[in-house]
């Protein structure tokens, strides 16, 4: 298959994933994989709009992506994906009813998709991709777990320094105030701990 | 075992053989009023069904209690992370009722998904449905006003009302109880 080919490194790295949780030869791995998309989107596009049913589960294989809800009109950001992690409407999606939340690319980005319809016929013809569901699910609720709490118990500024060591390309990446949005900081607060970074690299480059 | 029976055919249509099987596996306890099933630091070692009774689930925050579940009859609780991952608990599980539960440990539970691939279908579908309800509720937390959760909880669950102590409700809806409080006499 043509797509499948010309992406073949986006579907090895699927597949080693896969493999940290069942183990699922090569073989079995090419059955699955002509029930996934892949799908490009330009920057600044809204892959699922509030009161859309969200159709497709997304791995990121390139770009940039983010959630958010609305409080009164302000944005409150939910999620920041780059490559390598998942990213849609959770609730709408599992659900199948209308999203009360944005997906939107802030780079051009590029998914292994796989639609709704086809997740079911994967289960249903592969019955061991249950278990995989099962493993892969558990794995995504324990981290969920575990970053709220962390979120709860952190003060602001071991919130902002833990996030800036874990992913130090970010700053770069997305624009401040959705970064603010996300980690639960005033827009004020962030800037002056933007520069407790710079201060501090200045003076270890010094 | 009815309630249970009917929880899991809201997931996952299982055979009577299986459930004969699942249910061979399970263990019935019996709590005091404020006995705690599992404690910060241990290691979550069952997955409760309420078959009677009331529990509820927190964690700490500095020295302040943040509920985050309150289960009665129909309801599973655990120390969900604790349990999955067999790390140490985050959260206590302390029952506010004397209850009457079915207990999966963690190592039936294994035996359970060993009888093939439906029960990993019940166990994925069960699991989503925790991470939905996390969802659920994060979404809620930022979208509605305090006000409206209020109003939409007591809709929900007139019945906790009377038997949850107010402190716990107000804990679990992410307010004070004064504003609790208030919120309940703007309500009569």
């Amino acid at each position: 298959m043509v797509m499948a080919s010309l992406h073949k490194n986006y579907f090895q790295e699927i597949f080693s994933y896969f493999r940290r949780f069942i183990d699922i030869s090569q073989e079995e791995f090419d059955e699955i994989i002509p029930f996934f998309e892949i799908r490009d989107f330009p920057k600044k596009t809204k892959v699922v709009k509030i009161g859309e049913v969200d159709r497709y589960f997304n791995i990121i294989v390139k770009g940039l992506v983010r959630k958010y809800l609305l409080e009164n009109k302000k944005e409150v950001t939910l999620q920041l994906s780059t490559e390598g992690h998942m990213i849609h409407a959770e609730i709408s999606f599992n659900l199948q009813v209308p999203s009360d939340c944005t997906v939107e690319t802030i780079e051009p980005s590029t998914f292994v998709s796989l639609s709704y319809s086809n997740l079911q016929l994967v289960y249903e013809k592969f019955p061991k991709m249950e278990r995989l569901g099962r493993l892969i699910i558990t794995d995504m609720f324990i981290k969920k777990d575990y970053r709220d709490l962390d979120q709860l118990k952190k003060t602001t500024r071991e919130r902002f320094l833990d996030y800036m060591n874990n992913h130090p390309d970010m700053l770069q990446r997305v624009p401040q105030k959705y970064l603010a949005s996300y980690l639960n900081i005033k827009a004020e607060t962030f800037s002056r701990l933007k520069h407790l970074i710079r201060s501090r690299k200045t003076k270890e480059e010094n | 075992m009815k309630r249970l029976y009917d929880y899991i055919q809201r997931f996952a249509v299982i055979s009577e053989a299986e459930f004969e099987q699942l249910a061979g596996l399970l263990e019935l306890r019996h709590y005091d009023k404020k006995q705690i099933l599992v404690n910060f630091g241990e290691i979550e070692n069952f997955l409760f069904f309420v078959d009677q009774g009331l529990i509820r689930k927190y964690f700490m925050r500095d020295k302040e209690e943040i509920n985050t579940q309150l289960a009665r009859e129909g309801d599973i609780i655990c120390s969900s992370v604790s349990f999955l991952s067999q790390a140490p608990s985050e959260y206590a599980v302390e029952a506010l009722e004397p209850c009457r539960l079915f207990a999966l440990s963690f190592e039936n539970l294994q035996k359970v998904y060993s009888m093939g691939y439906n029960m990993d279908k019940l166990g994925r579908l069960i699991v989503l449905d925790w991470l939905l309800q996390k969802e659920i509720w994060e979404h809620n937390r930022i979208k509605n006003p305090p006000r409206e959760r209020f109003v939409q909880f007591i809709r929900e669950n007139s019945d906790l009302v009377q038997r949850v102590p107010q402190k716990y409700l107000a804990s679990y809806l992410n307010m004070k109880p004064e504003t609790f409080s208030r919120y309940k006499h703007l309500l009569k």
